[in-house]
């Protein structure tokens, strides 16, 4: 069993009420349909039931990003980690959020905690090799750039044989 | 430009650039259900006031990055193309769909004569202008193609790799482009379809050298291409396909192809001038492969608004081409199918 597995199994050990569930579920609902604020009052309400979930506090980051909101962001990411260390998924969030708050030396730092926990994370590789593209450490950049190009076609080719056996 | 989507340097400084060449704003989308090559919708295409770059929302890393590279280039050809002359696209008229159903419903016949099981007629009207626009589509874009990998190649040596991996990809999926329909289509515009994409996959091919295949080769799936050379990749492709004839016609297009492209001077200056040349380059080598297909008489030069209204009235050209070909033999409810 690798980190990221071990992670999550201890994570579920907490388990939120069925209530919270319910409304994370609807909010991802809404934030695949770009419907951010209306899906961060589902997250907030599912952290007022049960503050100590750590996927709410990433669900509602991951809605703060995309409304640009890194600074918030941020904190969310920081609540979701001090419930969860090995949480990789918050640690490749909070990478993204330090890269677009221009912080790449710290970006580097959280990303590369999210690709040991999680080596197939094709996102936390790509903001680690931006990060370091950044700060001009290019042979590093592109070590992190092609482990992140060979997770990003491993997955293109198996979304094609999906779309093929459909 | 302001986008949320983290983007790598290079890309960053060419949007950037972009924008400032053409004095224009670029924004980046990414959808679900886009194309894998993505979409540019552009305002020197469409009445909108900003470009928009669609990328497939599962592209998060460099696969995003090298469409965004292509589509900016694309935009900067087009850009430069409307600010320095007139922006023009090939594009049909009435007159021009007969042209062109006509000579593919007069080749169809010939083919027709030497089949042992015929064709039902309905089928074979219908195929008249699938076929037509068809190659409507792929004169479009397909010479474009070329120029604008070529462009991306030298221009940002940093995603190559993610280069090589889409060219392969885009490759596989024009070649079984028209496979279903090999029996129904005509066998010049099968094998005519066939060569113009060889020519662009061994232009291409040429471009693109081997050592640019790592670190695509530490991936399983691609393991079985190791030691191979992208030309030997493309070619072998190609060899062992049941079109080989293609090739022929493919060995003809790619010397139109390599004729004007071998002189563009790939590093020079970015300028709108350049692009613009570019633009030119790229024209003229639409009109040689046009040529070469004798389709002169089937398409027009004109700007992209006559397309967008070309395609509205498709159905209405269709049917009149019909009229004009088959005369009282034609019902409505052949066209209708």
């Amino acid at each position: 069993m690798d980190d990221a597995s071990r992670a999550k199994i201890c994570r579920r050990t907490v388990m939120p009420v069925k209530e919270v569930v319910e409304l994370l579920k609807r909010g991802k609902a809404l934030a695949k349909r770009t419907k951010y604020k209306e899906a961060i009052i589902h997250f907030e309400k599912a952290l007022s039931l049960d503050p100590n979930y750590p996927e709410s506090w990433l669900l509602r980051a991951t809605a703060f990003i995309e409304t640009g909101r890194y600074k918030e962001a941020l904190a969310d990411c920081e609540r979701a980690l001090a419930l969860d260390q090995n949480y990789a998924d918050a640690w490749s969030k909070k990478g993204l959020v330090l890269y677009n708050l221009e912080r790449f030396d710290e970006g580097i730092l959280a990303s590369t905690r999210a690709t040991t926990l999680n080596g197939n994370d094709a996102a936390a590789w790509y903001i680690k090799g931006v990060c370091l593209d950044e700060l001009g450490r290019n042979d590093e950049a592109q070590e992190a750039y092609g482990k992140s190009l060979e997770l990003e076609i491993i997955l293109d080719m198996d979304a094609e044989r999906k779309k093929v056996g459909r | 430009m302001k986008t949320e989507i983290p983007l790598s340097k290079p890309i960053r400084r060419f949007l950037t650039s972009t924008e400032e060449i053409l004095d224009t704003e670029i924004s980046l989308l990414r959808q679900a259900d886009a194309e894998p090559g993505g979409t540019l919708v552009d305002i020197y295409t469409y009445d909108i006031e900003k470009n928009v770059i669609i990328l497939p929302a599962q592209y998060i890393g460099l696969l995003k990055d090298f469409v965004i590279a292509k589509q900016c280039t694309n935009l900067l050809i087009k850009g430069a193309a409307a600010k320095k002359s007139r922006y023009l696209v090939c594009s049909y008229t009435e007159d021009s769909v007969y042209r062109g159903m006509r000579q593919i419903y007069l080749d169809a016949l010939k083919d027709e004569a030497k089949k042992e099981t015929k064709l039902p007629v309905q089928k074979l009207i219908q195929m008249l202008f699938i076929l037509f626009a068809h190659f409507n589509d792929d004169i479009n874009e397909l010479p474009w193609n070329a120029i604008v990998n070529a462009s991306v190649y030298h221009r940002m040596p940093k995603i190559r790799k993610t280069q090589l991996y889409h060219v392969m990809k885009e490759s596989k999926t024009d070649m079984d482009e028209m496979m279903e329909q090999e029996t129904i289509v005509p066998r010049r515009y099968f094998v005519l379809n066939k060569a113009m994409f060889y020519a662009r996959d061994m232009f291409l091919a040429k471009t693109l050298p081997a050592d640019e295949l790592m670190p695509v080769l530490n991936i399983p799936q691609m393991k079985k291409f190791n030691h191979l050379e992208v030309k030997e990749m493309l070619t072998t492709r190609w060899t062992q396909t049941a079109w080989y004839q293609s090739k022929v016609f493919g060995d003809n297009m790619l010397a139109i192809m390599e004729r004007p492209l071998n002189l563009v001077k790939w590093d020079a200056e970015p300028t709108l001038d350049y692009y613009f040349d570019l633009y030119k380059i790229g024209v003229n080598l639409t009109d040689n492969l046009i040529s070469y297909m004798t389709m002169r008489d089937w398409f027009v030069w004109e700007e992209p608004k006559h397309l967008l209204e070309a395609h509205k009235n498709k159905e209405e050209f269709e049917k009149k081409a019909l009229k004009k070909i088959f005369g009282d033999l034609i019902t409505d409810a052949w066209e209708d199918g």
